[in-house]
C-alpha cells in the first residue's frame, strides 16, 4: 500500500532500554532506536485499532552520544533506591513508515478507508502528534515534525557500514499476531551510511516466547455500535 | 548494548591466556564454571587416596582456581559446597570432632556432590582419588599429624596461638585467623602425570565444565547469542575486586519497579545463556585486574578484542611514552614540542603495527550507585585506527611543558635518593586534571565524576567541560593559596586545558612575540616583573616572595590597577640591578606598546590566556644562556 509517511523525531535525550540491563535497574540505552519504540512514536502521533504501523527505515542524523544520569527510582516498600541510567543525548531521527490493516480485528473492517487514515496521519504529523511523543521511556520527551526522508546532512552519511549485535526488535502482541501468545523478537541491525532498514516483524528469526496473553479489545466499536441507541426514543430537534 | 557479546568475543580470542599467571598473585582469566579462592593448606595424596604430606600455602601463592557451581560461587552464609576444593567444614568428615567452634559439619552435601561427579561419565582420576581419601574421614587428623594444623590439650584445634615468649608461631596462623576456616586444595601425585596440581590441570577443568553443563537442563533463548542455551540462574560477581558483591546483571530484583507489567518475572524479561554470561564476566574481571583503573567502586578499562596491548586512556603522555616504567637513568628529557610530536607518532605507530589484526577496541567504565548493582556508565566500541587517532589527537592538542614528574636519583654524598624533576611535554592525566581543578583533598566521588566527564573528551573528541577549565584557571591564579610544587603543576595543567579548550586559536608552547591579545600580553608583563624582582632579590641574597607572586590573584581580577602597583614597586629593584636591568625594562615598554588602544587601561578581569602568556614568557627567560644562574635558582 502506498501510504508512506515520513517524519523527523528529535529530543534532548532518549532511552531505548537494553533488556539485559533493564531487570537490574541500571538501565542502559541501545545506540539505535528499536522498531517497537518507533512504532510507539507513530502510535503516539496517530493510532486506530484498524491498522498497524510498519516501520520501514530510520535515519540517524546526529552523532550518537551517551550521557549517564543518576536517578532515584521508587521501591515497592516505599522510599527510593539509587540507579545510574545511561541515556542517548541530542537525538534526531528521520523515520519512514506505512500502515497495514490489522486483519485480526474484523470488527474494524468497515473502517478500512485508506485515504481517511492516511490524510489524518499526515495532518497529525504536521501538528506534532495527538499524544505526547517520548523516545523509549516516558521521561525522554520528543518533538515530531514532517520531513522528507533523506534530505539534510546527517553525521553518518559517509560512515559506511556499522553492524550491531543481537538487538531487541519488538513485541508480538496477541491482537496483532492472532494467537493468544506474547513474544519478543530480536534481530541484528545493520546501519548503512546512517540508515537502518528494518526487517518486517514476521521475518524476525529469533523469537522468544514469553507467556500466554489474551487479546482484550474493547467491547464496543464507538458510534457504530448498534446497541448504543437502545432504550432511547426518537430525538426531537429543538428550534 | 553489545558489551556482553564483545566480552564473549574477547574471551574466545584469549583462550590461550586461560589459567596463565604472570605473577602468582595476578588475577587469571578463569575458565567457566570455576572461580578463584585463596587457599591456605595444600594436601598431597596419591592415586589411591592415601595421605602423603601437607603444607601451608604462602600468602602470595594462595590464589587458586577451583571448580564451582552457581550456588557455591554466590554463597554467603548458607550451605553450598564447592565440588572439589573447599573449607574444612565441607571436606573434613572429622570436622565435628576437632573443630573448636560450634559450626555444623557440611560434609554430607560435599560428599554427595563429589560422588555424583565421580560416578558420572565425565569423571576424572584425580577426583576419584580425592573422594577415596575424603571418605576415609581422617583429614584433620592427618593434618594435625603432619603438624600443619595445631591441636590443643583438649584434642581440638587451637582457636588461636598464645603469644608465649620463645615458641615460634606456626605458619598456619600467618595465613588464617581461625583454624576452622582453613581452605584446602589438592595435589594428586600419580606416576606419569606431570600436572599433579588440581588447580592447573586443564583436563580436570574440562571434566568439571562438561559435567556441570550437562546437569543444567532448562534451555531458554539466550538474548546475546540468539540460540537456545541453558540459562544462567545467577551471574558472577567479584568483577572489580575480590570483595566486590555487585553484579552487572542482577536477576533477582523484585523490590523495585524494573520489569513488571508485561513481564511477570525476570526470566521473561531477560535470559542470558549460562556459558555466555560466565565467559563475559570472567573476561571483564581479568581485563580489569590486568589493565583497568579501579578506585573504590569506579572502574575504567579499555581493551582490544583480540587481547593485544593498547594505550591506556587515562595515562598522561609521560606514561604513554613508557617513561614511568623505565629505570630512572634512562628517562630522556623531552623538552620541545617537535620532539614530543615525533615520539608520540612513533609510539602510536608502534601500537598500530601490533594491533593490525585486532577486531576493534572497547572502552568501558563501570560504577555503582548502590553496593549490590553495577552500571555501565560509559561504553564505546571503536575501530583500531579510530581509537589510536583520537588518543594521539588528545595528547597532541593538550600538550604543554610540565614539570611535575620526577625520577629518583641516588645522591652519593647523602646516601639517599632525592627527586629530580623531569620536565616533559605532553598531556596531563585525567586524574591530575581532577586534582588540579578541585584540589588535592578532593572528595573521591567528585574525582570520579570529573574522570567520567573527561572520558568522552579523550575517546570521542568532545570539547572539554568549560567549568573544569575555569576551575583549574582560577586555582592557578591563586598563587598565594597553593604550595610551590602544587602551583607549578596547576599552572601547567591550566595552560594545557586552556589551550585545548581554545584549539582554534592554536597557542604555541613557546613565546609568541606577535600575539597581541590583551590577556596574553598582561601575562607576559607579569612574568617580566616577576623575573626582574627575583633577579634583584637573588642579587641581594634575600629569600622573599616577589610582589608579582603575592599579587597574582589580584592581577587576574584588576590587571591595570595592580600593574600600576607592581611597576611602582619595581623601582627599588631596578635601581638595585642598575644597568643590567636595561633589557628587561625595554621589554616592558615593548609589550605595553603592543596593546590595542583601550585594552591596556581597561581593568576587566583576565581569562586563562594570561597564564599562557605568563608561562611562555617565563620559559623564554629560563632558556636564555646568560640567565643560567637564574635557572638554577628557580629549580
Amino acid at each position: 500500500m502506498d501510504n508512506i509517511v515520513e517524519l523527523a523525531v528529535s529530543g534532548k535525550s532518549a532511552l531505548f532500554t537494553d533488556p539485559l540491563t533493564k531487570i537490574g535497574g541500571e538501565k542502559c540505552s541501545y545506540q539505535i532506536p528499536t522498531y517497537e519504540a518507533l512504532k510507539g512514536i507513530l502510535g503516539s502521533v496517530y493510532w486506530k485499532p484498524t491498522f498497524v504501523w510498519v516501520i520501514d527505515k530510520v535515519r540517524i542524523m546526529n552523532a550518537i552520544r551517551t550521557q549517564t544520569k543518576g536517578a532515584k527510582p521508587l521501591e515497592y516498600g516505599g522510599g527510593n533506591s539509587l540507579a545510574m541510567y545511561t541515556y542517548l543525548a541530542d537525538v534526531h531521527y528521520q523515520v519512514q513508515a506505512h500502515f497495514e490493516w490489522n486483519l485480526n480485528r474484523e470488527d474494524m473492517a468497515q473502517d478500512r478507508n485508506e485515504n481517511k487514515h492516511f490524510f489524518i496521519a499526515r495532518r497529525m504529523i504536521e501538528r506534532g502528534g495527538r499524544r505526547d511523543i517520548f523516545l523509549g521511556t516516558r521521561e525522554c520527551q520528543g518533538y515530531v515534525v514532517p520531513c522528507r526522508f533523506g534530505e539534510g546532512e546527517g553525521f553518518y552519511d559517509t560512515y559506511g557500514e556499522l553492524s550491531y549485535d543481537l538487538t531487541f526488535h519488538g513485541f508480538d502482541y496477541p491482537d496483532e499476531i492472532g494467537r493468544s501468545e506474547f513474544h519478543s523478537r530480536f534481530w541484528r541491525p545493520k546501519m548503512q551510511n546512517g540508515v537502518i532498514e528494518f526487517v518486517r516483524p514476521e521475518s524476525c528469526t529469533v523469537r522468544k516466547p514469553i507467556r500466554a496473553m489474551r487479546a482484550k479489545p474493547p467491547r464496543t466499536s464507538g458510534s457504530e455500535d448498534p446497541t448504543l441507541w437502545e432504550g432511547i426514543e426518537a430525538m426531537e430537534v429543538l428550534p | 548494548m553489545s558489551w556482553l557479546q564483545k566480552l564473549n568475543d574477547t574471551y574466545e580470542n584469549c583462550q590461550s591466556y586461560v589459567g596463565m599467571l604472570a605473577q602468582p598473585d595476578d588475577i587469571p582469566l578463569v575458565p567457566i564454571c570455576h572461580t578463584t579462592q585463596k587457599a591456605h593448606v595444600e594436601i598431597v595424596i596419591d592415586a589411591g587416596g592415601n595421605f602423603k604430606r601437607a603444607s601451608v600455602v604462602p600468602k602470595n601463592e594462595s590464589r587458586t582456581i577451583i571448580p564451582c557451581t552457581e550456588d557455591s560461587a554466590g554463597r554467603t552464609s548458607g550451605e553450598a559446597p564447592h565440588p572439589l576444593c573447599d573449607k574444612l567444614q565441607y571436606v573434613a568428615k572429622d570436622f565435628s570432632r576437632y573443630a573448636s567452634s560450634m559450626k555444623q559439619s557440611y560434609f554430607e552435601s560435599y560428599a554427595r556432590e563429589l560422588s555424583k561427579w565421580c560416578r558420572s561419565s565425565t569423571s576424572h582420576p584425580k577426583v576419584v582419588a580425592v573422594e577415596k581419601y575424603v571418605t576415609k574421614g581422617r583429614l584433620i587428623g592427618d593434618l594435625i599429624g603432619a603438624k600443619v594444623l595445631i591441636a590443643g590439650v583438649n584434642r581440638k584445634l587451637l582457636p588461636s596461638f598464645p603469644k608465649k615468649g620463645g615458641s615460634e608461631v606456626p605458619p598456619i596462623f600467618s595465613v588464617v585467623q581461625i583454624q576452622d576456616d582453613v581452605f584446602i586444595r589438592w595435589i594428586v601425585e600419580t606416576s606419569g602425570d606431570v600436572e599433579s596440581k588440581v588447580w592447573t590441570d586443564r583436563t580436570l577443568w574440562q571434566s568439571w565444565i562438561q559435567y556441570y553443563v550437562d546437569t543444567k537442563s532448562n534451555k531458554a533463548l539466550c538474548q546475546v547469542s540468539g540460540t537456545m542455551e541453558s540459562a544462567a540462574d545467577q551471574h558472577p560477581a567479584k568483577i572489580r575486586n575480590d570483595a566486590d558483591k555487585a553484579k552487572l546483571i542482577s536477576s533477582n530484583d523484585s523490590s523495585g519497579f524494573t520489569f513488571r507489567g508485561r513481564f511477570l518475572n525476570s526470566d521473561q524479561a531477560c535470559t542470558v545463556g549460562f556459558e555466555v554470561s560466565q565467559r563475559a564476566h570472567y573476561a571483564l574481571r581479568w581485563l580489569i585486574g590486568r589493565q583497568g583503573y579501579v578506585r573504590g567502586d569506579y572502574a575504567v578499562v579499555s581493551w582490544a578484542v583480540t587481547g593485544g596491548s593498547i594505550p591506556d586512556v587515562i595515562d598522561d603522555s609521560f606514561a604513554l611514552l613508557g617513561y614511568d616504567v623505565l629505570p630512572d637513568e634512562q628517562i630522556p628529557a623531552v623538552s620541545t614540542a617537535q620532539e614530543f610530536a615525533r615520539r608520540l607518532n612513533q609510539r602510536i605507530k608502534g601500537y598500530g603495527k601490533e594491533l593490525k589484526n585486532a577486531k576493534g577496541i572497547v572502552v568501558m567504565s563501570l560504577g555503582s550507585a548502590t553496593p549490590g548493582r553495577m552500571a555501565v556508565l560509559y561504553y564505546r566500541e571503536l575501530e583500531n585506527s579510530d581509537f589510536l587517532r583520537r588518543i594521539e589527537h588528545w595528547h597532541q592538542s593538550t600538550a604543554w611543558l610540565h614539570r611535575y614528574r620526577y625520577k629518583n636519583v641516588g645522591d652519593e654524598s647523602k646516601l639517599a635518593k632525592r627527586r629530580l624533576i623531569v620536565p616533559f611535554v605532553g598531556a596531563p592525566a585525567p586524574v591530575d586534571i581532577a586534582l588540579a581543578a578541585y584540589g588535592t583533598h578532593v572528595d573521591e566521588k567528585l574525582k570520579r565524576v570529573a574522570l567520567e566527564r573527561l572520558l568522552p573528551c579523550i575517546v570521542d573528541g568532545y570539547s572539554l567541560p568549560r567549568d573544569l577549565v575555569e576551575s583549574v584557571v582560577r586555582r592557578a591564579s591563586n598563587r598565594a593559596g597553593l604550595e610551590a610544587w602544587e602551583w607549578e603543576k596547576t599552572l601547567s595543567i591550566a595552560c594545557s586545558l586552556y589551550k585545548k579548550l581554545n584549539e582554534k586559536e592554536s597557542y604555541e608552547m613557546s613565546l609568541e612575540p606577535d600575539r597581541r591579545s590583551r590577556d596574553y600580553l598582561y601575562g607576559r608583563l607579569l612574568a617580566i616583573a616577576d623575573s626582574i624582582e627575583q633577579w634583584a632579590l637573588k642579587e641581594g641574597r634575600e629569600n622573599r616572595q616577589t610582589n608579582a607572586a603575592r599579587l597574582m590573584q589580584r592581577f587576574a581580577e584588576h590587571p591595570f590597577s595592580t600593574w600600576r602597583t607592581l611597576e611602582l614597586a619595581l623601582l627599588p629593584y631596578k635601581a638595585r640591578l642598575g644597568p643590567k636591568a636595561v633589557n628587561r625594562t625595554k621589554m616592558i615598554s615593548e609589550v605595553v606598546a603592543m596593546f590595542e588602544r583601550d585594552d591596556f587601561v581597561s581593568d576587566r578581569r583576565l581569562n586563562g590566556e594570561f597564564l599562557l602568556g605568563y608561562h611562555c614568557q617565563r620559559e623564554a627567560f629560563w632558556k636564555k644562556p646568560e640567565e643560567s644562574s637564574l635557572e638554577q635558582a628557580n629549580d
